[in-house]
């Protein structure tokens, strides 16, 4: 297979996409959930609140710091492999990525030092705000990234002139058509990622011995957020998917695998998608229940692949990204229910669940933060060859890199993903077994 | 000067098309040689470890964390503010760049996670956690001075410019490794202090070496630098330019030679010329590149983006300005002085 420098700078920034996701998610979902611990904490005055915080804020940070260190490469792959795309669209980009920067840098120097290291050295009233600031904070900074990646997807508010964006209507660009349904699979996203790492931990200390009181109410929230996340996911689901068809029809097509407009769309549920005869091999179908999630011209007729000759995304892998998603999603929900039927007669107990039961959990331990990535490969992937929808191309903003280089820098990128993603896990693990012990840094003072 | 700078660029003076770019630039530049020096210290330091014994790494380290959230937030702080400020010109500059950015942002991204990982890392994973920060911290110098290099030379990739990168590249090892001696001269005593004091004067003469390669090269390459740095009108700011730095390099050499044991007092005298000797360059490198970020082709008029979204930049540069000036200053009060413990 020839490989080309397109497809090794697709590869690099989408993997670099994905551990930004996955840890953006942790950190995310996990500040508000430390929040709540805060709060339950300061006003039930129980102290096993206090234990469910000093081990899941080590958790936390551990991923925070891993995903303000991600989003370093991520910003400069944005510049240094789609040269020219910051020449079209740089107008809107440049202070939607300024103010997420702004946002990181305020909720980090003022709020996130007092969290972390804070907690003895300030009145507890202030440490909650401190805890607040942060969730709120990560949650613009999240704002801002997901309106510029919203953008692109629907660019509203801008018209090219000369080959460049300008822009008319700011309002209309931060809250363009998509950003609402994409915060929205974000935030569930984040919520179901951090809810199931913190079933399959507790579920993991179960099994080897009795749990404390703290873990037993981290698993308890865990649960409670699980079951919420994985119901509401539905809407938001299905949603976003008659969004894409809307506005992005041919990821939409590519999604329901679908190679040739008619009239009566079959809802393809599993198949292969082959890109040489353009057909499914192997299909599972569903006759005529596939028009929901398809664009529909003037005439009745839905439009297939083949309305986009040449300018789809890469069919069988959007087809089976959104196929894993979707499963991901169903099988948390059920776990998720199932769990909280089991227990629900103990007090959401996690130490009355048989031992099968707590190893199915571990197993689940990363399915939240999998769907993330896959639902991010859906999206990304899914809008391909366009970098901003149906205007610009990935192969026309493509850098002059050399292939060599290129495949040097992934191969470099490669190496310090998995070294820094088996270091979280590891600590992760280890934190799980022995606990946490409180960390000091060396203050201001000298 | 301002009135024939805006009519070179066809503007009013009063256009805010004119002084908004050359605000934002003042911006930009201010915030890279902030960079530049407190990042830069503590990738000096970094870089030390692996020459320090096993036994002093753990404590050179843990001399950088009370500034360490305020010094790894200058890359991302500055590369933000360079796309918002002039996004035009990022995506072109970056693009020509990728190797070297790519060698920074993996050597950034392992320095600021190994650490903060190894704060919270059991004992025996310590020793990996400082060698990720070493290997990051030199990935990090290594790019750092590799984009420089192609800077200078017009972004050139034939062979021999490819060489001459690298080259530049090593001295800007050799510079942040001064730097980082030089403030390790100053905040510690004791044998650390003289280990210090070697390394500074290892890494000086290469510092030097890497200064007059760049500016050689950058007036060699382009003959409009070569003009602005020789004509007699300006003649007078070049020459007392170069003896100041000359001066600077003199001084060091001569501080050093007296520590630790004849002259104790003067232990923050390197550090605080080496700051200068690195603005001094910094300055002469901006000054012959204005008005262009891309030399010859963009320059930063081309480069700012629309009115309405320099507007919003700046609003949000009048918002966060001085809460980035608060923080820093907080932060940094303490930099210049002993560690007493």
């Amino acid at each position: 297979m020839d490989i080309s420098p397109l497809f090794l700078a697709r590869a690099q920034f989408v993997s670099s996409l994905s551990f930004l996701a996955f840890f953006l998610a942790v950190a995310l979902a996990l500040a508000w959930v430390l929040l709540f611990f805060k709060l339950r904490a300061r006003y039930a005055k129980q102290p096993a609140w206090i234990a469910a915080y000093r081990f899941w804020v080590r958790i936390f940070a551990l991923s925070f710091v891993l995903a303000l260190a991600a989003a370093v490469p991520l910003l400069i792959q944005f510049g240094s492999l789609w040269g020219s795309l910051m020449d079209k669209i740089g107008n809107v980009a440049g202070p939607l990525i300024g103010y997420g920067v702004l946002s990181v840098f305020i909720l980090k120097s003022c709020f996130l030092g007092v969290m972390l290291f804070g907690q003895r050295r300030v009145a507890d009233g202030a440490h909650t705000v401190a805890v607040f600031m942060v969730a709120t904070g990560q949650l613009i900074a999240v704002f801002w990234i997901m309106a510029l990646q919203s953008w692109m997807q629907t660019p509203d508010g801008a018209v090219i002139v000369d080959g460049r964006y300008q822009v008319y209507d700011w309002l209309a660009v931060i809250f363009n058509a998509s950003v609402g349904w994409r915060i929205a699979q974000t935030v569930v996203g984040a919520a179901l990622c951090v809810a199931f790492l913190m079933l399959g931990v507790t579920a993991l200390q179960a099994l080897r011995r009795p749990l404390e009181d703290g873990e037993k109410r981290a698993f308890k929230a865990a649960l409670i957020l699980a079951v919420c996340a994985s119901a509401l996911q539905i809407p938001v689901g299905i949603e976003s998917g008659k969004m894409a068809a809307r506005y992005q029809p041919a990821k939409a097509a590519a999604a329901m695998g679908y190679w040739h407009s008619s009239a009566t769309p079959e809802l393809v549920l599993f198949a292969w998608p082959d890109k040489h005869s353009h057909e499914n091999l192997g299909a599972i179908t569903l006759s005529n229940r596939g028009g929901s999630w398809l664009k529909q011209d003037d005439k009745g007729v839905y439009q297939g692949l083949d309305h986009y000759a040449g300018m789809g995304p890469p069919v069988a892998l959007t087809f089976w990204s959104l196929r894993i998603a979707v499963l991901l999603g169903l099988l948390m929900l059920a776990v998720s229910w199932l769990t909280f039927l089991m227990t629900l007669r103990k007090g959401l107990d996690p130490s009355t669940l048989p031992s099968w039961w707590l190893r199915v959990l571990i197993g689940m331990m990363f399915s939240g933060g999998a769907a993330v990535v896959v639902g991010w490969w859906v999206n990304v992937i899914g809008s391909q060859p366009y970098i901003v929808s149906n205007t610009i191309t990935q192969a026309e903003v493509l850098g002059t890199v050399s292939r060599g280089v290129l495949a040097w820098g992934l191969g470099g990128f490669a190496v310090v993903y998995a070294g820094l993603l088996a270091a979280f896990i590891s600590m992760l693990f280890y934190a799980a077994r022995y606990g946490v012990v409180p960390v000091r840094k060396a203050g201001g003072t000298s | 000067m301002m009135e024939m700078l805006a009519a070179s660029q066809g503007l009013s003076i009063n256009d805010p098309g004119f002084w908004m770019p050359l605000a934002l630039m003042a911006l930009l530049f201010l915030l890279m040689v902030a960079g530049v020096i407190f990042d830069g210290f503590d990738v000096g330091v970094g870089i030390l470890l692996q020459f320090a014994p096993a036994e002093e790494r753990g404590r050179m380290m843990a001399l950088l964390s009370p500034w360490r959230d305020a010094n790894e937030f200058w890359l991302l702080l500055s590369i933000g503010f360079f796309v918002a400020a002039f996004p035009f010109a990022w995506g072109a500059i970056f693009s020509k760049l990728y190797g070297p950015l790519a060698l920074l942002a993996m050597g950034a991204m392992v320095r600021s996670v190994s650490f903060e990982f190894r704060i919270r890392a059991r004992t025996e994973h310590k020793p990996r956690w400082i060698f990720g920060f070493w290997a990051g911290s030199l990935m990090t110098a290594l790019g750092q001075g590799m984009a420089l290099g192609l800077i200078v030379t017009g972004y050139q990739t034939d062979a021999g410019y490819g060489w001459f990168s690298i080259v530049v590249g090593l001295c800007a090892v050799a510079a942040y490794i001064l730097l980082g001696a030089t403030w390790l001269i100053m905040r510690v005593d004791a044998d650390v202090q003289r280990r210090a004091v070697s390394w500074a004067r290892h890494s000086i003469r290469w510092t030097a070496v890497g200064m007059v390669a760049i500016a050689v090269t950058l007036g060699l390459a382009n003959a409009g630098i070569f003009y602005k740095w020789s004509n007699t009108a300006h003649l007078g700011l070049a020459a007392s330019l170069w003896v100041l730095m000359l001066c600077g390099f003199v001084s060091i050499e001569m501080v050093l030679s007296r520590l630790p044991g004849q002259a104790p007092r003067l232990s923050w005298l390197p550090f605080v010329l080496c700051i200068t000797l690195f603005v001094l360059m910094l300055g002469g490198l901006a000054y012959s590149l204005f008005p262009y970020l891309i030399l010859d082709d963009m320059t930063l008029w081309d480069s700012a983006g629309a009115i309405g979204s320099m507007r919003l930049v700046l609003a949000g540069a009048a918002v966060g300005g001085p809460v980035v000036l608060v923080f820093n200053v907080l932060a940094y009060r303490t930099v210049f002085g002993k560690d007493h413990r």
